[in-house]
């Protein structure tokens, strides 16, 4: 039946994105202009003269996976030039005629150097071996140092999966979203949670990608633990500022986390057995060298444990949540892969007799990368999206069930093309949202009635260029250009609201009109100015924009949280943000320095009224305030990269505050998230062959909260009396986790185990979560503050095994 | 809604994973002039009816709230009755008028000066909606299991209805708000379960020979969201839920508290 549903969507999709596009003279004109730039490109390699290019594609030499971000350097005697391989493993590199030594180097992995003579456009793919400890040395030769000084991107993270292991967490079930709250302008969305916040902005600014599709809930089990299984993680990339102009929907941040591709050489088994969750990863080539494939599930076994309870009660509970990433690949030739990926997870709570809540997101992406010639790189991805929950209350008299849904079908098309001086990007993507916002349906007699929220549809185009130009060997510049139209799409009759939440007018629009539309330009720009080899400054200012909102003013998401999109009512959120760096690496590259400067202007931010109707509310516009915003900070971050002990130290201080005129009085209000310090030391210690220990420290002042500045008395009840806004802090939140890994002994044989032990809040200090106020018990004339935490010390044991 | 996820946190505890704990801490706030309180009832009983004045305290003061005397009082409707109410006591800031029964349907209008400035309110007197029965509802969390206390009736087809409930536990008050309204409800029959807050179960359980006593009120829509707004911010507060802030009264210039005229009913149940 859902497959029969998804067909009858995708029609009806594809009609309303040919009408949209349709009336649409700017996206008819774009589409023209890109075709002639391709056609020019194509054609332009070709009228080169004496140059040739050499392209390729970089692997790992036991996996066959694609690596992101190698280091590809020519070299001859009258000069040198560098690239990076795109998130593909792809590289493109032009030289004149003649002789060149080529490096390639990727972080923990042994370089190679080739010699080659270029006298015609050269196809060089490369696998790479993953190095040992003892080779970190020769890494750190590999040129692939000083990158963080030298490209103009700021505020920029590349997560190191294999970090991942090292560091100690929640019920010690690494997390990506855990390790980025350890980086400077990265807020922590609460204790254990996978929330986070970046530079000032909402939990909901922040773009969360999966194989390019977007996750709306990132979160199980009310955000302790991440959506996002790290067996089957390649790589994560979080851009927290100077948005390249290939992003866009979301003003705070990127998170671009890519999944495996799949063992291409080997059939491979990894997995492991945790305190909370057991995982599995099973890969393999289908046809050597071709295609590949990659299964990797995550199951929680809490209830398991419930069912050997004693207590039958508790044997009928649900608790659990799972994890499913599948990835395939079939390589035709050289110049043409097609990779199909898709995840799906879910989580399941329920009591028995009384209720159950199941939320889950599902995503599908077929890509298709091309490669036009050696400097012209293709990918096409169509990908499918969905975000789900359902609420089930089983009681005889007030049974009901809520159904909610968002999903988007997202046509995508990026272009990059190689020259020496320039690497360009350029690409078109289509992307169609339905919000189902809630659907209540009953069984047999019910306190409940039957509701239908209408659905809501909205367009959202783009067309994206940029170039990065390196202008001399000092200075780089990436400057680009996002052009974003937004459409909200009938059919669906759309209200608009006095002050006091009643209806004005409603006007009724038809399947595929548009109801509302906005139009907006992103300018992207970045400079970085190269003193030396290692000292460089940068500056950055872009623009982000946001049509997708949720409506939500906690820290840690709730799977009901509810999604609106730009309307008549809901313009769309901008954000502009300017931001001034310096890095130094000092040491050869052993120690790498930076320290950033921002100051973020938001405006349209959305908070809802006082007692706001969000859930089965038709009028659900109707409760929200809109304002401004602005945040500014400083982040400093040094780090080891290399040798026995590495790790790293990260401070941000900062300040991010909102303003609407219903609240506060009008003025400025320290947004919950405004933390002055955030303080984060991590450590990791290879201490034998053996045993690796690591350990990391957090510190960071208190959420902004609203405390009573008087009291009186309702109903003979304590009541209490606000004037600030945020006005007053939570207590300072302070934690040691320590984890050891110890490696399973060097048998020669295939098989690899590991354990690791961790050991999180070991010094079992009480952090604040939330502050309530009462009577005294045993005193009533007086009030006391009550602080709630949520974990003490909390020790975890988890074996991994790999063959 | 709120239900749902109080519900996930019990399972989340009951299964061990959240091992929260609580501590009393010292904490700095600011403290504000003293405000104006006002709690106006009209019911629809013939009986004394009462408008309590008080103030405001710091909150680091003991929990006395000083009485206001010497203060206007009057009560108008919209057929043109006037009701002055006077001082019970002198200091006690409480004011009667009575006996004095409301009619449902009319806007009833109070009018407070306290040192030259005058306060006023507006509240309009629902129709009645009858509760029929008391019933007791045991909910089962792991081995331990609750009794609570519902409330049925039958909600009136296509008019917007609001309910405030009151509950004592052998005459005492528990320290919980319960307002509900019809907009998903409208014209069912209701059972209105009355939870506990996880901390109140260890004062507030019911055991066998308890009597609880339920108070059922139709209020209008600004009353129900004044009590709607308090009852989202008393629990999980700073740093947990929703910012708090002061519900929005119904008084005007800037006095706390409400101008409530509300139905009345009361019914009794006693745990077997």
């Amino acid at each position: 039946m859902f497959k029969h549903h998804s067909i009858a969507l995708a029609v009806y999709t594809n009609s309303l994105l040919l009408r949209a596009h349709l009336t649409l003279y700017m996206q008819y004109t774009l589409g023209r202009l890109f075709c002639g730039l391709i056609i020019t490109l194509c054609s332009l390699s070709a009228a080169a003269q004496k140059k040739f290019t050499l392209s390729g594609t970089i692997r790992d030499a036991a996996t066959g996976e694609t690596l992101i971000g190698a280091s590809v350097i020519m070299q001859s005697a009258s000069g040198r030039v560098g690239t990076a391989t795109n998130a593909y493993g792809f590289y493109s590199l032009t030289g004149t005629e003649g002789a060149y030594n080529v490096t390639i180097s990727y972080i923990s992995y042994q370089p190679i150097v080739k010699t080659i003579t270029l006298s015609q456009n050269t196809v060089l793919n490369i696998e790479l071996k993953a190095g040992s400890e003892l080779q970190e040395v020769v890494v750190r030769a590999g040129d692939r140092k000083n990158e963080n000084v030298r490209s103009p991107q700021m505020g920029v993270e590349q997560i190191d999966m294999k970090l991942l292991d090292n560091i100690p967490v929640l019920f010690g079930e690494k997390d990506v979203l855990k390790t980025i709250q350890l980086l400077p302008g990265v807020k922590s969305g609460g204790e254990g949670n996978t929330g986070f916040f970046v530079r000032g902005g909402a939990s909901d600014q922040n773009l969360i990608l999966l194989d390019e599709a977007t996750v709306y809930n990132s979160s199980h089990l009310l955000g302790f633990f991440s959506t996002f299984n790290a067996d089957a993680i390649k790589n994560a990339d979080l851009y927290k500022g100077g948005m390249p102009a290939q992003y866009g929907g979301r003003l705070s941040s990127v998170l671009d986390v890519k999944m495996d591709d799949g063992n291409n050489k080997n059939f491979a088994m990894q997995g492991g057995l945790g305190l909370i969750a057991s995982r599995l990863k099973v890969e393999g080539p289908l046809i050597k060298d071709k295609s590949s494939f990659m299964i990797s599930a995550r199951r929680t076994y809490i209830d398991f444990l419930l069912k050997a309870a004693p207590d039958t009660a508790i044997r009928g509970n649900t608790l659990n949540f799972y994890d499913l990433n599948a990835k395939v690949n079939y390589k035709f030739n050289d110049k043409n892969t097609v990779y199909l990926s898709g995840y799906f997870g879910q989580d399941n709570i329920g009591i028995k007799d009384l209720f159950s809540n199941n939320w889950g997101n599902t995503t599908g992406t077929l890509r298709w990368n091309h490669v036009f010639n050696s400097r012209l790189f293709s990918n096409t991805s169509l990908i499918y999206n969905k975000y789900s929950y359902n609420i089930k209350l089983l009681d005889d008299v007030n049974n009901f069930e809520v159904k909610s849904l968002i999903r988007d079908f997202n046509l995508k098309q990026d272009f990059q093309y190689f020259s020496n001086k320039h690497t360009l990007r350029f690409g078109l993507q289509g992307t169609h949202h339905r919000i189902a916002p809630s659907d209540i349906s009953i069984s047999g007699t019910s306190s409940f009635n039957n509701l239908s929220i209408e659905n809501r549809y909205g367009l959202e185009t783009s067309a994206y260029f940029s170039d990065e130009y390196l202008v001399n060997e000092h200075l780089t510049l990436l400057y680009g250009l996002r052009a974003s139209w937004f459409a909200l799409l009938g059919p669906g009759t759309f209200s608009t609201y006095n002050t006091a939440g009643d209806v004005t007018s409603a006007t009724t629009y038809g399947g595929g009109r548009i109801a509302k539309n906005y139009f907006n330009l992103e300018p992207r720009f970045s400079a970085s100015y190269l003193f030396n080899g290692e000292n460089s400054v940068k500056a950055s200012y872009n623009r982000n924009t946001q049509n997708i909102h949720i409506l939500s003013n906690t820290g840690s998401s709730s799977p009901t949280d509810q999604y609106v999109m730009s309307s008549n009512n809901i313009r769309p959120e901008i954000a502009d943000q300017v931001a001034l760096g310096y890095f130094k690496n000092i040491k050869d590259n052993t120690f790498e320095f930076s320290g950033e400067v921002y100051y973020k202007w938001m405006q349209n931010q959305i908070e809802y009224k006082n007692a706001a109707r969000l859930i089965a509310n038709a009028n659900v516009e109707s409760q929200l305030l809109f304002g401004t915003g602005r945040a500014y900070g400083l982040e400093l971050y040094a780090k080891k990269r290399v040798g026995k002990l590495n790790g790293w130290i990260s401070y941000t201080l900062s300040r991010t505050e909102r303003k609407f005129d219903e609240l506060n009085n009008g003025n400025y209000f320290p947004a919950r998230q405004d933390r002055t310090h955030d303080l984060a030391l991590v450590g990791i210690y290879k201490l034998s062959k053996r045993w690796t220990l690591s350990g990391n420290y957090i510190y960071s002042t208190g959420n902004a909260v609203t405390y009573p500045a008087g009291k009186y008395q309702i109903g003979g009840t304590t009541t209490y009396f606000y004037t600030e806004r945020n006005a007053n802090r939570l207590p300072y939140t302070s934690r040691l986790d320590l984890s050891a890994t110890l490696e399973g002994k060097e048998t020669g044989k295939r098989f690899h185990s590991s354990w690791s032990f961790g050991l999180y809040n070991a010094l079992n200090r009480k952090n604040p979560y939330s502050v309530d106020f009462r009577d005294v018990p045993s005193d009533p004339t007086r009030t006391e503050a009550v602080q709630t935490s949520l974990f003490g010390i909390i020790p975890s044991v988890t074996w991994n095994f790999k063959f | 809604m709120k239900k749902l996820i109080y519900l996930l946190c019990l399972t989340l505890a009951v299964s061990g994973l959240l091992t929260s704990c609580q501590k009393v801490i010292d904490i700095d706030v600011n403290t504000s002039p003293s405000q104006l309180v006002i709690e106006g009832n009209i019911t629809n009983i013939r009986e004394t009816q009462f408008i309590k004045i008080s103030r405001s305290v710091a909150y680091a003061a003991t929990n006395v709230y000083p009485a206001v005397s010497g203060a206007t009082v009057q009560v108008t409707d919209n057929v043109g009755n006037t009701y002055r109410f006077n001082e019970t006591a002198t200091g006690s800031g409480l004011y009667s008028f009575g006996p004095l029964r409301g009619v449902s349907g009319r806007t009833y209008t109070m009018r407070v000066t306290v040192d030259g400035q005058t306060y006023t309110a507006t509240s309009v007197m629902p129709t009645p909606v009858r509760t029929d029965s008391l019933t007791l509802t045991k909910i089962t969390f792991g081995s331990k299991s609750r009794t609570i206390v519902s409330v049925n009736f039958t909600d009136p087809r296509n008019v917007a209805n609001q309910y405030r409930f009151i509950q004592y536990i052998n005459g005492r008050q528990v320290n919980r708000i319960y307002v509900i309204d019809d907009r998903l409800t409208d014209g069912n029959r209701i059972k209105q379960d009355l939870y506990f807050d996880d901390d109140d179960f260890e004062t507030d359980k019911l055991v066998s020979g308890d009597v609880a006593r339920v108070e059922i009120q139709c209020i209008d829509k600004p009353v129900f969201t004044y009590f709607f707004t308090f009852r989202q911010q008393s629990r999980g507060g700073p740093g947990g839920g929703t910012t708090p802030g002061n519900p929005p009264s119904n008084i005007d210039n800037g006095a706390l508290g409400y101008f409530n005229a509300h139905t009345f009913q009361t019914i009794d149940i006693k745990i077997p």
